[in-house]
């Protein structure tokens, strides 16, 4: 399969994997009901699969644990944003300046 | 369109408008993220169209990116929009009385901030057009705000050179989407095992890592609220 092929490929699973749980219940109706276990479970979901996507972005440095680079910085600084400030803008900027600006600083 | 379509289309489109500004950064950041990981601006914007998720998209960009297998990144992208079937079955109820392509269309439709909108009135109207009405207004005005400027971002990201490193916007967007979860301690507990399990199970083959992270995640999640629940009674 050629790469582009693939690529839409990925494009339409991952559209049928966000659109099927979207729809799910809509389209049963109360028909069919989630035991409260498995509802319950499923509510960890959505932090764990960010966590275990970002964590390892920032920590990890070609290829070893790392903690101690510029994004960490930055993403301090993203984190106080979301807290300290409602403007949707501020955690990207705030972000972006402390990792440039710590890059700086140790010259590279 | 009837008149109780369009007066519970234009009721929901004023409570949503405001919150819909939050949309913006997202769309922009995620266009940008798309072009950063290679895509072509017509892969970029044929991703936005078809997922329409940024969640899904911000989170799979970087298995894309490396090559990873395509099962993972539906495992992936699925484990990220497993929410949806909570607000789905929460929602539901909603949509009684309503035809299955609308149903179709919305479920298709269904995000974080139109169900967080939305949810409330739709169980107490009884009127189903004017509910139809009131939920397809915000979810046609999200999904428009989110191709716009999302191609805006896929424009702009062109012209900026690679060592502003802009893939570090998708970090930042997937932490923004983090921190008010883990405001509640079983979340905050989810996050950590499933980020330190990432993060001690990078050198797994096919990111596998990732999968366990997540299962450990939700694991640790459970547990945590079992005890919390228990320190409370106890």
């Amino acid at each position: 399969m050629s790469a582009e092929l693939l690529l839409w490929l990925t494009f339409i699973l991952a559209g049928l994997a966000t659109t099927l749980p979207r729809a799910s219940f809509i389209i049963l109706g109360s028909r069919v009901r989630l035991p409260s276990v498995v509802q319950r479970a499923l509510r960890y979901a959505p932090a764990a699969a960010l966590a275990a996507i970002v964590v390892p972005d920032v920590l990890v440095v070609s290829g070893g644990f790392a903690p101690l680079n510029p994004k960490l910085a930055g993403v301090a600084a993203a984190i106080a944003a979301v807290l300290l400030s409602r403007n949707p803008w501020l955690p990207f900027i705030a972000g972006m300046a402390v990792l440039h600006g710590v890059r700086a600083l140790a010259g590279g | 369109m009837n008149s109780s379509f369009r007066a519970g289309a234009r009721e929901g489109f004023k409570v949503f408008l405001p919150l819909s500004v939050g949309l913006i950064p997202w769309a922009v950041v995620t266009g940008m993220a798309m072009i950063s990981t290679g895509f072509t601006p017509v892969q970029a914007m044929g991703m936005n169209v078809i997922v329409f998720a940024g969640t899904a998209q911000l989170g799979t960009l970087p298995l894309i990116a490396i090559g990873a297998p395509l099962w993972l990144i539906v495992v992936t992208a699925l484990a990220l929009n497993l929410r949806f079937i909570i607000f789905s079955a929460a929602i539901a109820q909603g949509f009684r009385g309503i035809g299955a392509s609308m149903r179709w269309l919305s479920g298709h439709l269904l995000t974080d901030g139109v169900f967080a909108c939305c949810l409330e009135k739709m169980m107490k109207v009884e009127d189903p057009k004017w509910r139809l009405g009131y939920y397809l207004a915000p979810s046609i005005w999200s999904w428009l705000l989110w191709q716009v400027f999302a191609l805006i971002g896929v424009l702009a990201a062109g012209s900026i050179p690679r060592h502003w490193s802009l893939e570090f916007m998708a970090s930042i967007a997937l932490l923004v989407l983090l921190i008010p979860m883990a405001k509640q301690r079983p979340m905050l507990v989810a996050a950590a095992a499933s980020g330190a399990t990432a993060v001690m199970l990078r050198g797994m083959p096919l990111r596998l890592g990732l999968i366990v992270a997540i299962v450990v995640g939700i694991g640790a999640g459970f547990a945590a609220e079992h005890w919390h629940a228990k320190g409370k009674t106890a």
